[in-house]
């Protein structure tokens, strides 16, 4: 299917409607009230998925399908490890409630998170959390939009000052695996990056969530991102958002200029007032990594 | 003399009026409105603004005319070895807090309005312009959400079940033994697989917020060293009055005063001992100790 065939403004508007009007109220009203969880085994037994997870991921694979016959589907619940490839078919890449241990705690940060990428690229990207009621969605060419109304990326970033790791604050989450060379990459980077000798950055805030963290550097709340773990799904909604405000995702080790989707690490930043300016902070961000992170 | 039920609520509810008509919208409108207009404090990262004076001086003028015969300890006019909190009725403010998420627009910016009676938090209103919530309490009169009763659904409350509200705070040199080590570290055992392996830290930057999301529930806990009295004042109240308790962050600290500047909040919804037995859990993998 070629790319000019595809409306991706309608693609964006019904996903939001799909987010807002079925998945949200979903989330909103079983939030905190799964206690009985089951846990992922290995690595990720902090992730917890919880039977609503799934059934809200049947739900919009169903309701995509049946509007969108032709797209490729990925969604965390059906996804099979070296079985599940993004291809360059049009490919819903989604996450059902993105941030579960929130949901299942009901911290107000679990949201749902719908992106589609075309040629491997995200184009259309729509982010809902029921809990604040802020709907932020995008698609390529069309800006970005705020519970519905176009957002003004340019004032905002021009208000902001330059982008310097000095200055910034930045979205740095553990996740959920916690041993390892991984785990250790991220307590070492996080120690030299909020260190009085190292980037010294402003503050770092943590929301269990990749979607919500990348949504908030696009309305200008936080200037970075910084993770690896992540999967396709976790990123391809916001990835799009920022883009559509002058923002960049690169990867989270030092030389990562160009990564894939499914890059499974991170660094995702704010638009600024030039090119130059979101490259020199890239590179002083990595200067402060130990290490590398690394996933299979 | 000490207050009646009667004259807490009343208190509480002029905190409320004052927080929502006239603090509220000043810290909504100029919330990441002065990204190169701030002064420096202790070092550059914990920021002063000229808004949070501004709004310090709103507070303190309404208050004393209201209330001429209470005491007054506020961020902006503390003054380090001088300003003491004493037994009767003081109002203990933080006019912005999370002022680096003001600057920056982070939208968990408050402001924090507590009233102290013989050394103890008794009346608690905290309200966030940006999320639109005022949780508000005083002591024998239950804790509100916005008007609404707060109630913590009862469940387990066990270490490796919860999350906790890690801050990073301000003060980061790095030194054997400094407050930054022994965050970094007792974070890292708390979540570390060998340790105590929680379900999740959080941060928002804002003290007052992170003890509301403990009485609410939202949050199982939260640990931290640095913050003041005005920081902790309202929220404590209010915690006490959804059921859960407020301890030190240095193993042992069962009683702490007001201005203890390391605390410990656990939420209630869990018996007395399953508390107790959480805050001895937790306090078993603080690595170091914190001292201001």
């Amino acid at each position: 299917m070629a790319a000019k065939e595809i409306d991706l403004k309608a693609v964006e508007e019904f996903l939001a409607d799909l987010a807002c009007n079925k998945v949200g109220p979903i989330i909103k009203s079983k939030s905190g009230s799964q206690q009985n969880y089951e846990l992922k085994t290995g690595a990720r037994n902090v992730d917890i998925v919880t039977t609503i997870d799934k059934q809200v991921e049947q739900i919009v694979w169903n309701t995509l399908k049946s509007q969108y016959p032709g797209f490729q589907f990925i969604g965390e619940e059906s996804y099979v490890k070296g079985v599940t490839k993004i291809t360059d078919d049009p490919t819903f890449i989604i996450d059902p409630i993105d941030g579960t241990t929130n949901f299942v705690h009901d911290f107000p940060f679990s949201c749902t998170s719908l992106g589609m990428t075309l040629n491997k690229e995200p184009v259309v990207g729509v982010i809902y959390n029921p809990h604040l009621n802020l709907l932020v969605s995008a698609s390529r060419g069309n800006g970005v939009k705020v519970n519905g109304e176009p957002f003004n990326y340019k004032e905002k970033i021009s208000s902001m000052g330059t982008l310097q790791l000095n200055k910034s604050i930045v979205g740095l989450q553990p996740g959920s695996a916690r041993e390892g060379p991984n785990f250790k990459c991220k307590a070492s980077t996080y120690q030299n990056l909020l260190s009085v000798d190292g980037g010294f950055i402003h503050g770092s805030r943590n929301l269990g969530s990749s979607a919500m963290s990348m949504a908030y550097i696009a309305l200008g709340s936080l200037d970075a991102y910084w993770d690896g773990g992540c999967y396709a799904w976790d990123v391809c909604a916001g990835w799009c958002i920022l883009k559509e405000t002058g923002g960049r995702v690169v990867g989270a080790n030092s030389g990562e200029w160009d990564i894939d989707v499914d890059n499974r690490s991170y660094l995702a930043l704010r638009g600024a007032h030039s090119g130059e300016e979101q490259e020199k902070y890239v590179k002083e961000f990595w200067s402060c990594v130990i290490g590398n992170l690394k996933y299979d | 003399m000490v207050l009646t039920k009667e004259q807490l609520k009343e208190v509480e509810t002029s905190l409320i009026q004052l927080a929502q008509k006239e603090i509220g919208p000043l810290i909504k409108s100029q919330s990441g409105t002065k990204f190169e207009s701030y002064e420096d404090k202790a070092n550059n990262v914990d920021l002063v603004t000229v808004v949070d004076k501004k709004v310090e001086s709103i507070v303190q003028d309404f208050l004393s005319k209201k209330y001429p015969d209470f005491a007054f300890v506020g961020e902006e006019g503390f003054i380090k070895g001088e300003t003491k909190i004493g037994d009767k009725p003081t109002f203990i403010v933080d006019p912005i807090d999370g002022t680096t998420n003001f600057i920056h627009g982070y939208p968990y910016s408050c402001t924090s309005l507590g009233l102290s009676e013989n050394g103890k938090a008794v009346v608690g209103v905290v309200h966030n312009p940006h999320l639109n919530q005022t949780f508000h309490a005083s002591k024998g009169n239950g804790a509100f959400l916005n008007g609404e009763c707060i109630q913590v659904t009862p469940r387990p409350l066990i270490l490796q079940k919860s999350i906790i509200g890690l801050e990073s705070g301000s003060e980061r040199a790095e030194s054997p033994g400094s407050n930054f080590e022994t965050k970094l570290r007792t974070t890292n055992n708390l979540l570390s697989e060998k340790g105590g392996f929680i379900h999740g830290s959080r941060s928002h930057g804002s003290t007052a917020m992170d003890l509301c999301y403990v009485a609410t529930g939202l949050l199982d806990a939260y640990w931290e060293g640095g913050p003041w009295a005005w920081d902790v004042c309202a929220g404590w109240c209010i915690i006490e009055e959804t059921g859960g308790i407020m301890v030190g962050a240095n193993p042992g600290e069962w009683e702490i005063p007001l201005e203890n500047r390391r605390y410990f909040a656990v939420r209630g919804g869990a018996k007395k001992e399953e508390q107790t037995w959480f805050v001895e859990s937790l306090w078993s993998h603080v690595e170091g100790r914190l001292s201001y």
